[in-house]
């Protein structure tokens, strides 16, 4: 019974406490104008939130203003730091005369707010009180057609591709739309991504477009990449996208929410408080693109596959130029379309000119690489001097508007060419002649090739070579004796010279005796043995029959040196020949 | 036990030639090779690369009349100066280094057989005295050749256009002057990524590693 009581003086004391809580809560409204200064013709927003169970509000009724509801949303607001549930009230505001209008409050704890409205022309007062710039309106938007909010109306993802069919290898611009409800999406955990099959895609605008609107009468940010996708096959196909996003979520479940609803604000709300981030994936409505093959009636042979809207011009720079010397022609293809595609050779061959392969060069003039300008460049050099033309260039296209092939010409181009380079430089004619003709024509395929571009002289293994030759040959100089024979040649000749002149002269003392010295010179050279040494025993020993006449011419020579007798003189050139015999003996 | 080691004799020599298989190959040159090599740097629109090549190609074979033209070409597209060769260094330059290193050995072998021939014969000795002569004249020849090409080993090509030259080997020194693709430097001094250089005008300073390329790679 005990209980009972207490249970009946708690509800006493207690129920008028929670009447009062939630009547509170009910009464808890705000209002706000935004902006509250605007030109005449413009509009503002009237947002009402409300923390209770309001259903809905009595628009006012005040002379020079129009007031048009735009909608109801329920979601939450944040207040102190703290997420509560709330309604929220969108009424656009139209003026129709300018002055400083004031609103009452449309719920009864709303106070009323003001609204200044100005002509066009008259200047903003507010400018002389603060340098900053007023800021803009928020815009108000509305959901795209077919779009729905998810992530419980805090985001949505929307894909905007070409309603037509487009042609295979046709690159289209693709915008996704990423809306996100201020407050609520708390993070983009990375980029969209385009889902579908047999398409590429380029990469995604690394910073995408930001601009916030008002959708559904509540703060959104719109954010949106730019991409462009090509077709690889035609055919019939599905394409949409999704993005990951963090969403605060209210993990409450809806008897908790409507507990929730009746507490008083701040009393005992932080129980009920239960929202959480949570990470999603929202997906954008699936979108049918028909694909189309490219029509090989009327195809040209040099169509590189190029499919788009291309505009296309030449130049050359330097326009004058000197035999020899380069210059480079253009090719530029602007416009937009599938680059990746847009080809051009150039020039293969081009008389009275060098041709050198083409390079290109390609300069996007927006986010996704769709638009822009691509380049192409060739190195030309002019064979010979005078006025020289280059032909126009040709590029050909699919044009998906015309739905036909393109065929695109430039003009001519008139280039002054001077005398060669290579002759104003002083080259020598080898070069000059390779300065007029360009470059001299590759050879054939090497045949032998070396390990090391070092010269063999420079290098230390080849350098033993020479070396251990030459002390080889040193060796073999040091080594070899020399002819004895060839040394005493040339003395022979001398003394038989001397032997001539004295036989000439009839001197038999200094005929023999020089006969005698340049024998035993000669024997003592031939038998490596002191000439003092050579006896007559010695010359019979060796020479035999031949050493009586040496004997004999000894002992002459003896006789004529110790006395006068002259009597042998009649027989100097016998002895001559004797001699030259046995000189030319031993130089064989 | 033949017959065991026969065997193991086999696997060993297997080893061994998979050994040598596996090694890297050196690279190899060839004056040709290196000539068409440089024609399609030429062709490419990279001076600097080509006139490498070139001079490359010219050590191997430096009286090549296509290598001398085309490189002359080259250097004056690029607008660099080019020093016309003396009749001398055409003379010496006539045989390829490697003909005329095996020349100058043709010229000791004459001449040291001409002088130990000299020294034994007794007759006709104006037959190694003309061997001597010849080998003396290849010798010269060698030698000269050797001559003209020693300051080539030392030399480098620009590889980029606008290749600074700072005054001392920092990438943040003051820049000195500046040097065009496919302008031929001495080299004669280097420090950690930068190497002294002397222009043909005579003038010196610090140029990244990276940006020339030594005519004789250093492998």
């Amino acid at each position: 019974m005990r209980w009972i009581r207490t249970i009946i003086v708690s509800l006493c004391l207690f129920a008028p406490a929670g009447y009062a809580m939630a009547q509170t809560l009910d009464d808890l409204a705000y209002e706000t104008v935004e902006p509250p200064r605007i030109k005449l013709g413009e509009s503002a927003i009237l947002r009402v939130t409300s923390f209770g169970r309001i259903k809905d509000v009595t628009l006012p009724i005040i002379p020079g203003l129009v007031f048009e509801p735009m909608g109801r949303s329920q979601g939450f607001d944040f207040v102190n730091g703290s997420t509560l549930p709330a309604t929220f009230f969108s009424i656009r505001i139209t003026p129709q005369f300018a002055g400083v209008f004031t609103i009452p409050g449309l719920t009864p704890s709303s106070r009323p707010v003001g609204l200044e409205v100005v002509k066009g022309d008259e200047p903003n007062p507010y400018t002389w009180h603060s340098q900053q710039p007023t800021p803009a309106p928020v815009p108000i938007g509305s959901l795209p057609k077919g779009v729905q909010l998810q992530a419980g109306g805090a985001a949505f993802v929307h894909l905007a591709i070409p309603a037509r069919p487009i042609y295979v290898g046709e690159s289209v611009p693709v915008e996704i739309d990423v809306g996100l409800r201020a407050g609520i999406v708390t993070s983009v955990n990375g980029l969209p991504t385009l889902k579908g099959s047999d398409f590429t895609f380029n990469n995604l605008s690394k910073q995408p477009e930001r601009r916030e609107e008002t959708i559904d009468g509540g703060a959104f940010i719109l954010l949106t990449w730019h991409s462009a996708l090509a077709a690889v096959k035609p055919g019939d196909f599905e394409l949409s996208a999704e993005a990951p996003l963090t969403v605060k979520m209210s993990t409450l479940s809806a008897a908790d929410r409507a507990v929730a609803s009746r507490l008083a604000y701040p009393l005992l709300q932080s129980m009920y408080s239960g929202v959480a981030p949570k990470e999603m994936t929202i997906e954008s409505s699936p979108l049918q693109l028909k694909v189309l093959p490219l029509p090989l009636e009327g195809q040209p042979d040099k169509f590189s596959g190029a499919v788009g809207e291309f505009r296309a011009s030449s130049d050359v720079a330097p326009a004058s130029v000197a035999a020899g010397e380069p210059l480079t022609l253009r090719l530029h293809i602007s416009g937009a379309g599938n680059f990746d595609r847009v080809d051009s050779t150039m020039f293969d061959h081009l008389d009275h000119w060098k041709t050198y392969p083409a390079k290109s060069s390609f300069t996007p003039s927006d986010a996704v690489g769709n638009e822009g300008e691509k380049v192409f460049e060739q190195p030309l050099i002019a064979a010979q001097p005078g006025e020289q033309s280059i032909p126009g260039l040709e590029f050909d296209y699919f044009n998906p508007n015309t739905r036909q092939y393109e065929h695109l010409q430039t003009p001519e181009i008139k280039v002054t060419v001077a005398a060669s380079l290579a002759s104003g430089l002083g080259l020598n004619s080898a070069s000059a002649t390779g300065a007029a003709a360009g470059l001299r024509p590759d050879h054939r395929l090497p045949q032998g090739s070396v390990s090391e571009l070092r010269p063999l002289y420079f290098r230390a293994l080849f350098l033993m070579i020479p070396t251990m030759l030459a002390l080889l040959l040193a060796g073999s100089w040091f080594a070899v004796r020399p002819n004895a024979a060839r040394a005493t040649s040339k003395a022979a000749k001398r003394v038989l010279a001397e032997l001539d002149a004295a036989a000439r002269a009839g001197d038999s003392s200094v005929f023999f005796a020089a006969a005698k010295r340049v024998l035993l010179q000669s024997f003592a050279a031939r038998w490596q043995m002191p000439a003092d040494q050579i006896t007559i025993a010695e010359l019979k020993a060796r020479l035999g029959a031949t050493a009586e006449d040496l004997e004999r011419l000894f002992a002459i020579a003896d006789e004529t040196k110790y006395s006068d007798d002259q009597s042998g003189g009649t027989d100097f050139q016998r002895w001559i020949g004797l001699i030259r015999d046995q000189l030319i003996s031993e130089r064989e | 036990m033949r017959t065991g080691k026969i065997p193991m004799l086999i696997t060993g020599l297997a080893l061994w030639a998979g050994q040598a298989l596996a090694q890297t190959p050196q690279p190899t040159y060839s004056a040709d090779g290196l000539y068409n090599q440089a024609n399609a740097y030429a062709r490419a629109g990279k001076p600097g690369l080509a006139v490498l090549s070139y001079e490359r190609a010219a050590l191997l074979a430096p009286a090549d009349p296509d290598i001398i033209a085309n490189l002359a070409y080259v250097r004056a597209s690029a607008h660099v100066p080019v020093k016309p060769l003396s009749r001398f260094a055409r003379l010496a330059e006539a045989a390829s280094p490697t003909v005329a290193a095996w020349l100058g050995v043709l010229g000791i072998a004459l001449v040291g057989v001409g002088l130990v021939a000299g020294r034994v014969a007794a007759r006709f000795l104006w037959i190694p005295g003309g061997g001597v002569l010849l080998g003396v004249a290849l010798m010269v020849l060698a030698a000269a050749n050797a001559m003209l090409l020693w300051p080539r080993l030392h030399e480098a090509v620009i590889l980029i256009d606008q290749a600074p030259a700072r005054v001392s080997p920092a990438p943040m020194a003051d820049t000195a002057f500046v040097l065009r693709e496919a302008e031929s430097v001495t080299m004669t001094a280097e420090h950690e990524d930068f190497i002294l250089i002397r222009s043909g005008g005579g003038l010196t300073g610090w140029v990244s590693r990276a940006n020339l390329g030594a005519v004789l790679p250093s492998d």
